[in-house]
């Protein structure tokens, strides 16, 4: 369990917004433009400007330094200049002297913005050819192979999907206090995977030395993503008013404040064709991803290429052909979020795959189990697996929870009854661990023994309720060779560990925990080259008297990953994570509503480093997965207006959207020398068992409007809310 | 400002807030209980949950004034609470979260608890829909709940034990 649980119980961690107020704190709140797409004319502050608790208005021309927060590419100004385009763009920070008069003035700000025309469909903004970065495609054989491959192909299915996007819905929202330090130092409290980056764009911003900034992060109240880049214009606020008027200055976003200002989840929509032989398996596949990436660019091209990456999912595809555009529109910038762009590439895949399976005649199950890769297959992105355990995860769930007896019993629960069908789905997952850019696969620790024979760890790892921390201190009491409660967790800190990755990509403990081994591994050599066999505290007052260093910096990068994006090829990964379910679904199909009756899975996580923990991310995973597909829905107007953008109007799962019943076995196997002492990232991989649910309530929905007599559409959109469902059921007759 | 005289874990408190504000700001802003949390300041997330003379309670959505002259429990005061009724160890929901791995982030935990809390003191045998009954107005998004429900019913069989 995490090692903040006992604290958490007794409501003890801080987060942020909770931290010891200082004396003379300021607070901020920002105006953000109001329309999707236009030209800004003028902005009156003036009556804002005379509210008696203002200290100070903050626009474009008050940035000491550059004006840009742009991480990937340099596309996204601090406040926006000239232009506007998604409503919800920061125009003004209003500073004043409490939280509600800071917004009582920004409330009496006037944006004078012609409005031009706004997109907010991504194949419209392909139309216009709006790219945020040039459209990539990868192949596996070439133009005229994929052709044959069709030619051959006994069975070729095509259409179209669509996913939405999804609320991180992390419960603290978006959090940030500055504290100005003396000559001109700033300390930032900030609510943030990435300490590093706010630490560069504040200092970009302020034209400082990132000498001159600390950045420290002592947890999140969840995150998921959305608080890798989506944290910096909030942190880097606080820090350009408290640097201007010498002052501390905070900035919580309340609820609809961070739904309305923040990126999602990318929604995509896609075309697909697959073609396979007589028996089902796959021939060729070809498909092209638009990509919904908001007005500028923020993580979007990466996440791109993870959607690429995972596009044929776990599955071996002889000739492929995927394209993706990354597509501007004038929506809030979309985001990292749990899967990067993985799961939206994994849903066409098995779009295809339940289409194919209905033409054929077979079930879905069957045509994933005989299509899926082993090692020395060759994924389209060039890499060759290595200690694929896809074969044995699938049938080991397969006989472990009996698919074979629960296909008979919902194909006999269906026959005998009409108003409610059951449905049922397997979803085989493969992921790949590492950030697809490499420079980011490094970490740092920093590993103190102190004269007592306490100890403190500091890493670039940010907690967040992942339970990273609680895995450092075992992976470091484990190496050092102490008793654990001698060990503490540091709060992340750019004066500790500098220029580090964001805590991201499933990566967290592995990149962390390799720095933290190392920096232990090192420390215990040197008091093992003292006398043998003292007691740990006697030990280390020994080596202190015989003056041996007790700290030590490590730092750490994933070695053989590589990739050439000219090519399109090469080894992204330091190896993947497997592991497979099956989803159980009750359909009342008078009311369009559905049960999750169970979701039984086998996942891959290695040795895991700690079981109680990664059973956690697993559950909770799933949830935001199924959550994702199901009853989320993030629902715009055509003007580019967040409809959805309180807790009233966007449904998230509660506890009574829980899958009735959860199973989760971890397969043993010694197939993972990749990560650290054994383990294997588990963050993300979950989510991806949520689109399970999707494709049993899909299955479900066919068995009572049978696709040949139905007229209907493919029933392929996500989210497949209970209204949709309804639709489906009973639509267009 | 307004002079308030609020009863808190126990204790009698005077305290100076604007007259409009919250029992939750109140109880964060002016007496520095953090422990309870703001997760959307509108009623929909359950995070700021205290007890009301025993019952579940939305404390952003109560005036720190129309607390008055009823005993306020807030996550901070459960241990000490269990503690003064004679109880070892921790409050047998906070035990149970902890055990059952209920938590991860934390965020929705305090207000999670005290609905579980103020459950059990009603219903010291509750089945699985009594449970999720209770706390279906407070959102969790890091655990999916399994973990939080298996909290709860481990705290309803340890509730039992010191009845
Ligand atoms: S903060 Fe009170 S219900 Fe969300
Ligand atoms: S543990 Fe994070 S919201 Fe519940």
């Amino acid at each position: 369990m995490s090692l903040d649980a006992a604290r958490h119980t007794r409501g003890e961690s801080l987060f942020v917004d909770d931290l010891p107020q200082p004396s003379g704190l300021l607070h901020g709140a920002v105006f953000s433009s109001p329309v999707a797409h236009g030209r800004l004319l003028s902005l009156d502050l003036d009556a804002a400007q005379k509210h008696a608790a203002v200290r100070r208005i903050f626009t474009a021309k008050d940035v000491p330094g550059e004006n840009q927060i742009g991480a990937i590419i340099p596309d996204e100004p601090l406040f926006a200049e000239g232009h506007v385009h998604h409503i919800g763009q920061p125009l003004a920070l209003v500073v004043a002297t409490s939280p509600e008069a800071a917004r009582e003035a920004r409330d009496l700000i006037r944006a004078e913005i012609e409005e031009l025309e706004p997109v907010v469909c991504p194949r419209e903004a392909h139309r216009r050819e709006q790219f945020i970065v040039p459209s990539r495609s990868l192949r596996l054989g070439d133009e005229a192979q994929l052709a044959e491959a069709f030619a051959k192909s006994a069975t070729i299915v095509e259409g179209q999907t669509s996913t939405a996007g999804q609320e991180h819905l992390y419960l603290e929202t978006q959090a940030s206090m500055a504290v100005p330090l003396e000559g001109g130092r700033l300390r930032i409290y900030a609510g943030t995977q990435g300490p590093t980056a706010v630490q560069r764009v504040a200092a970009r911003v302020l034209a400082l030395p990132m000498s001159a900034i600390e950045v420290e992060v002592l947890r999140l109240g969840g995150a998921f993503g959305g608080k890798e880049d989506q944290a910096t214009p909030w942190a880097t606020f606080a820090a350009l008013a408290a640097h201007c008027l010498e002052q501390p200055v905070k900035l919580v976003l309340q609820r609809s404040e961070d739904m309305l200002m923040t990126g999602k989840r990318h929604p995509y929509q896609s075309d697909w064709r697959l073609g396979l032989d007589q028996e089902g398996k796959i021939l060729a596949y070809e498909a092209t991803l638009f990509q919904n990436a908001g007005a500028s660019a923020d993580l979007s091209p990466a996440i791109l290429e993870r959607s690429l990456f995972h596009a044929a999912n776990c599955y071996k595809i002889p000739n492929a052909r995927i394209t993706a555009h990354s597509c501007r529109t004038n929506l809030t910038p979309f985001t990292a979020f749990r899967g990067f762009g993985g799961p939206q590439g994994m849903f066409v895949i098995e779009s295809a795959l339940a289409r194919a399976a209905e033409v054929l005649g077979v079930t879905k199950e069957h045509l994933q189990s005989i299509n899926l890769l082993q090692s020395g297959d060759v994924t389209p992105y060039g890499q060759e697996m290595q200690g694929c355990v896809s074969r044995r995860s699938f049938e080991q769930t397969a006989q472990r929870f009996d698919l074979a007896g629960a296909r008979r019993a919902t194909v006999e629960f269906n026959a005998k009854n009409k108003r409610f069908k059951r449905g049922l789905a397997t979803m085989p997952i493969c992921f790949g661990i590492s950030f697809t850019n490499k420079m980011m696969n490094q970490a740092g620790s920093l590993v103190h023994i102190y004269l007592d024979g306490s100890v403190q760890v500091a890493s670039g790892a940010v907690e967040m309720g992942q339970g990273v921390t609680a895995k450092l201190r075992n992976i470091a009491a484990h190496t050092l060779g102490c008793d654990v409660n001698l060990i503490s967790m540091a709060a992340t800190s750019t004066t500790t560990v500098a220029n580090t990755s964001p805590t991201a990509a499933s990566a967290g403990a592995d990149l962390n925990g390799m720095a933290v081994r190392i920096a232990c591994t090192q420390l215990r050599e040197r008091l093992d080259a003292l006398e043998r066999g003292l007691p740990w505290k006697e030990l280390i007052n020994h080596a202190h008297q015989e003056r041996v260093h007790l700290s030590s910096a490590a730092h750490y990068a994933t070695p053989n990953i590589h990739y050439d994006k000219d090519a399109e090829w090469g080894a992204p990964f330091a190896y993947h994570v497997y592991g497979s379910s099956i989803t159980r679904v009750t359909v009342d199909c008078l009311l369009g509503t559905y049960k999750i009756d169970s979701v039984e899975i086998v996942h891959d996580a290695g040795k895991s480093l700690a079981p109680l923990i990664d059973r956690g991310q697993v559950e909770g995973g799933l949830a935001q997965g199924i959550g994702w597909l199901t009853v989320e829905d993030l629902a715009y107007s055509d003007d580019g207006r967040l409809l959805s953008h309180n807790l009233a109007t966007y449904k998230a799962p509660d506890i009574y959207s829980a899958p009735v019943k959860i199973e989760v076995e971890f397969l043993e196997h010694d197939e993972s020398p990749c990560a650290v002492l054994g383990s294997k990232g588990i963050g993300e991989p979950p989510l991806m068992y949520g689109i399970g649910a999707f494709f049993a309530i899909r299955d479900a929905a066919r068995a009572f409007r049978p696709v040949e007599r139905s007229g209907a559409e493919d029933l392929l959109c996500a989210p497949l809310t209970p209204e949709r469902l309804l639709m489906y059921l009973h639509g267009n007759r | 400002m307004r002079l308030l005289e609020l009863e808190i874990n126990g204790d009698r408190l005077h305290v100076a807030a604007p007259p409009h504000w919250t029992l939750l700001e109140v109880l964060r802003y002016e007496l520095g209980l953090t422990g309870t949390k703001q997760g959307c300041d509108k009623g929909d997330c359950g995070a700021c949950t205290v007890l009301v003379d025993g019952k579940p309670q939305l404390s952003c959505l109560m005036l720190g004034s129309a607390a008055q002259g009823h005993a306020i429990t807030t996550i901070e005061g459960l241990l000490p609470a269990h503690r003064a009724q004679g109880g070892a160890g921790a409050d047998p929901v906070q035990d149970a979260f902890d055990r059952c791995g209920a938590l991860q982030c934390g965020f929705c935990q305090p207000g999670m608890m005290l609905s579980a809390k103020a459950l059990l003191s009603e219903n010291p045998t509750p089945t699985s829909t009594d449970i999720k009954h209770a706390l279906s107005g407070n959102l969790c998004r890091c655990t999916g709940y399994t973990q939080i429900l298996e909290a709860a019913l481990l705290a309803a069989t340890k509730t039992e034990e010191v009845l």
